[in-house]
């Protein structure tokens, strides 16, 4: 058929097919080394690899703990909340995001980026809550747009809400984001960037048990950060259940009766040491805190010169006034300066130390034993008691009584206010203690300095005849159902008889009942117990003493102490109006109409 | 029709079948995740194919080779009609649509420019400058239309027959350095030029380093790897793999079909694969013909068919850029196929008509 057409050699032939096929060996050998190569020898690697592509880890928050009164009452608990988060791998054009993100947040983009390169040590696949309470409109539009945004994701968050809005604002306390000087500290080991911590009150204290455990969730995910399917799934467990010992009802009654009034309130279960309310006016709302606060907000807040945010019953620092008295009795007695039968005679001043000092009483009150110096809360006869009692002497006795130390409840971030000695004046002003300045110690002032929960526990221990109680807020913490913890109530046993606690309680019992400085505490049908305090806050010696004390900074702090019933007690408590003026009008009604309150159940009346 | 029976090459044809119907079986995993039907369009190309392989058996080699000119110079005037009016579908030009299928005319011109060159190589033992630059403006004009399309695949396979020339045949050598360095000329150009679009040019500096080019075309290439890697011994399972069914993987059905196998069903399944393909290219090599052309012919066929599968498995594991180069008789893509069935279908027929006669 074709006859001229073949014309090469069969040895060329050969010899081509030969080289060909030697290629194609060659070639093929080097094929499947490769594979053998990258299949074989490094599968682990690219399955590693290839596992990293399509699993992601999603933490899961736990819901904090809830906070409950003594009758079960939520005081705080987790709201249902909307988180947008920001995944960098997503991320196609970072401009374009942080455009969007700033549309979405009503933030600044600069705002935006600020809060992404602080996660600069986070994987990229990381997602950075970047906004919470995410308005439902802005939910819904990005939820059902996701295709167009893969790099925003919207999760479910718990957040903290306090049903009750300012109520027991400072023993709850508050929660917020934690900060990356935190982070790099042990003691917050195990959080992350986005977490709350307690910041103050019982959020702080108990931290630990309402904190919870983290989740996690791994899912499967494609190319574009889609969720395929969810692999496996670690549930939070929430955070433990704290009961405390407040009694919601004489809280909220004590909390509204400071109207515009600033100060502490504090009622203790005598039997058990447990605080049944702990008021500090004014007060916030904790739930500012679990959201992102504005600037101006925070500033208002930690600006206003009523402090809000100070937990007054445990961080205010006072002068006790007359209150310090009932240590100065007991001083007194214990050291036998004083007895039943000491009187003094009080003719309005007297002279110490070549100065005068004044009664409150400028006409005098006469001829007064230690009854009745209580009772009428005379300045002249501590002043004699003072000048025979060294200053150290009281400073014990004031630390005795739990005065210059934490009173130990649990709460954080307590003053311990100041008992002064001759000790401390050397160290602190490298001065010795004159005698003179102990006969304004007698009566409560000069430098000594008090919070409100120290005298609390003062007067718990007077009522108690020397039996000192542990004071608690937390009843018992509960993790589903079952109790982890529990508090067992505790009392110390102060070194000062308890007949001289004896006398006292009946001089406070004659402040009240016998027309003494407290008689607007009096209530029919209950032995109430109690001493007044008005402390100035500048002093009577000062010139301007009577131009400046008509403006209300310059008020006196009202102080009432005070217990009931007399035998077999059963409430402490103290009321301090801060500058409400004369204590007997302002502190001690405040006190009966609480009295009132808690009683009301059991027709003392 | 007996002696047909007896000398038709069975097994090859029975294992090109085998490669095209491992083709659908990949394709229909490649597109599982989205469903796409593009398995059924490739089942009915096969079929398609089948049917024109039988036919272009049936017609004589001569008939074929004595209209090759023709043919050449029709495809190149329908690549130029289409520069000019072409429909651009994914960025290129090169597809013809007709009806629901498109036609891809670049891949048509392998046959006609094989039969030309095979021509001519009959007709010189030394190439010389004459002979070079006859070869050259033969290779060189289709290049640059399909280059023009863009399709930097079919264009670069396309050079592969000047290889092949060079090797059967002697060269001057300073006709090789003077091509050698024209080469390199051209790649310059054509670097600088517009000519490369700038995805092109991505795809080979991103292939030079992938890592950093994470999110773009180097992208693929490490994509591609961690799917074979990950596959290991067994594979991950048929439609299982997580680089594809989680559409990590690009291209799945075309340039990275490899990579599908590699994952889902292995290093076992990958190499019986190749060896497959190891014994139809060792097959194509033993055989009697009549004619020099015919001999040109096929080793420049084969040649391209090889050096195109060489370069589509290297580049699925990053030992090559991705210049979109579909595996042969097995990558999703009717004219492709379609062209490779027609080009040995001449073989076929050519290592028949030794017996026949």
């Amino acid at each position: 058929m074709y006859p001229n057409k073949r014309k090469l050699s069969g040895e060329y032939i050969k010899k081509t097919a030969i080289v060909a096929i030697g290629i194609l060996i060659t070639i093929f050998l080097g094929i499947f080394a490769a594979f053998w190569h990258i299949q074989i020898v490094n599968n682990e690697y690219f399955r590693r690899l290839a596992m990293q592509n399509i699993t992601r880890s999603i933490e899961l928050t736990a819901p904090r703990g809830l906070i409950m009164d003594s009758s079960g009452v939520i005081l705080a608990e987790n709201k249902i909340n909307f988180t947008l988060y920001l995944v960098r791998e997503n991320v196609v054009d970072m401009e374009k995001t942080l455009c969007l993100a700033s549309f979405f947040t009503v933030k600044k983009a600069d705002t935006i980026r600020r809060i992404i390169a602080r996660y600069k040590k986070y994987p990229q696949f990381y997602r950075i809550p970047i906004k919470n309470s995410l308005a439902r409109g802005t939910v819904i539009f990005i939820e059902s747009r996701q295709e167009e945004f893969p790099e925003f994701e919207i999760g479910i968050e718990p957040t903290r809400t306090y049903p009750l809005g300012n109520c027991a604002a400072n023993v709850l306390g508050y929660i917020s984001e934690i900060s990356e000087a935190e982070l790099s500290s042990k003691e917050w080991h195990g959080y992350g960037l986005g977490d709350f911590i307690g910041r103050s009150g019982i959020e702080k204290q108990y931290e630990p048990y309402l904190q919870g455990m983290k989740g996690s969730q791994i899912v499967i995910k494609d190319n574009l950060g889609k969720i395929q399917k969810v692999q496996s799934v670690v549930n939070p467990v929430k955070g433990a259940t704290v009961v405390l010992t407040l009694d919601l009802e004489l809280q909220k009654f004590i909390e509204g009766l400071f109207v515009d009034q600033s100060g502490a309130v504090g009622v203790v279960d005598l039997q058990t040491g447990g605080i049944l309310a702990m008021v500090s006016k004014p007060d916030f709302n904790p739930e500012i805190f679990s959201q992102e606060m504005e600037m101006e907000q925070w500033l208002a807040l930690s600006n206003d010169p009523q402090k809000p945010l100070q937990n007054k019953f445990l961080q205010g620092i006072y002068s006790p006034g007359s209150v310090f008295k009932i240590i100065m009795a007991l001083a007194g007695l214990q050291e036998k300066i004083i007895g039943l039968a000491t009187v003094v005679h009080c003719s309005g001043s007297q002279n110490f130390y070549g100065r005068e000092f004044h009664c409150w009483n400028p006409n005098g009150h006469g001829a007064m034993d230690i009854f009745s110096a209580l009772q009428n809360s005379c300045n002249i006869f501590f002043y004699n008691l003072g000048q025979r009692l060294d200053i150290d002497t009281i400073a014990s006795y004031a630390r005795f009584m739990g005065l210059g130390n934490e009173s130990g409840i649990d709460m954080p971030n307590e003053n311990t206010g100041l008992v002064p000695s001759s000790a401390w004046k050397m160290q602190a002003f490298r001065k010795r203690w004159f005698p003179g300045e102990t006969i304004s110690v007698a009566i409560g002032h000069g430098s000594l300095n008090v919070t409100p929960v120290q005298m609390l526990k003062m007067i718990a221990t007077v009522a108690l005849r020397g039996r000192m109680p542990h004071l608690h807020l937390m009843q018992r913490i509960e993790r589903q159902g079952e109790k982890i913890a529990e508090f067992t109530p505790e009392f110390t046993q102060v070194p000062i008889a308890t007949e001289n606690f004896q006398v006292v309680v009946e001089g406070l019992f004659r402040v009240v009942n016998y027309e003494g400085t407290g008689r607007a505490a009096k209530i029919e049908g209950l032995d109430i117990c109690g001493k007044t305090g008005t402390s100035q806050i500048i002093a009577k010696e000062n010139p301007k003493y009577k131009t400046l004390t008509k403006e209300k900074r310059f008020m006196p702090n009202s102080w009432f102490v005070s217990f009931a019933p007399k035998v077999n007690p059963r409430l402490a408590m103290v009321v301090l109006v801060e500058n409400g003026g004369d204590a007997g009008a302002i502190a001690a009604p405040l006190a009966a109409q609480i009295y009132k309150k808690y009683f009301a159940n059991e027709r003392l009346f | 029709m007996k002696d047909y029976f007896k000398y038709f090459d069975k097994l090859t044809f029975v294992l090109l079948l085998l490669l095209a119907l491992i083709g659908i079986f990949l394709i229909y995993s490649a597109g599982f995740p989205l469903q796409e039907a593009n398995y059924l369009k490739q089942a009915a190309f096969l079929l398609f194919s089948l049917v024109v392989f039988f036919i272009v058996f049936s017609l004589k080699v001569d008939f074929i080779f004595r209209n090759a000119f023709i043919v050449y110079m029709a495809i190149l005037f329908v690549l130029a009609l289409q520069i000019f009016i072409g429909r651009t579908v994914a960025g290129t030009k090169s597809w013809f649509r007709m009806g629901s299928m498109g036609l891809q005319f670049s891949e048509f011109i392998k046959i006609p420019l094989a039969i030309l060159l095979a021509k001519a190589m009959t007709r010189f033992e030394l190439i010389k400058w004459k002979v070079f630059f006859k070869l050259i403006i033969l290779i060189a004009m289709p290049v640059f239309l399909i280059v023009m399309q863009p399709d930097l695949g079919v264009s670069f396979i396309l050079c592969s027959f000047i290889p092949v020339v060079i090797l059967l045949k002697k060269i001057k050598p300073l006709v090789l350095i003077v091509s050698f360095l024209l080469l390199i000329m051209c790649g310059v150009i054509g670097w600088n030029s517009s000519l490369l679009k700038d995805y092109q040019k991505n795809r080979i500096i991103s292939f030079m380093n992938p890592a950093k080019y994470k999110t773009s075309t180097g992208y693929q290439i490490i994509q591609s790897r961690i799917a074979i890697g990950s596959g290991g011994l067994n594979g991950k399972g048929y439609l299982k793999g997580s680089q594809s069914q989680y559409q990590f993987l690009p291209a799945r059905h075309t340039d990275f079909i490899v990579s599908v196998i590699g994952e889902e069903l292995g290093f076992i399944s990958t190499a019986i694969l190749f060896f497959i393909f190891f014994v139809v290219f060792y097959r194509q090599f033993k055989f009697k013909f009549q004619s020099d052309e015919e001999f040109y012919f096929i080793y420049l066929f084969n040649g391209l068919i090889i050096f195109q599968f060489l370069i589509n498995v290297a580049m699925a594991i990053g030992f090559f850029p991705v210049l979109g180069i579909s595996l042969p008789f097995v990558s999703y893509g009717g004219s492709s196929l379609l062209s490779f069935f027609i080009g040995e279908a001449i073989i076929f027929r050519i290592k028949i008509n030794s017996y026949l006669t």
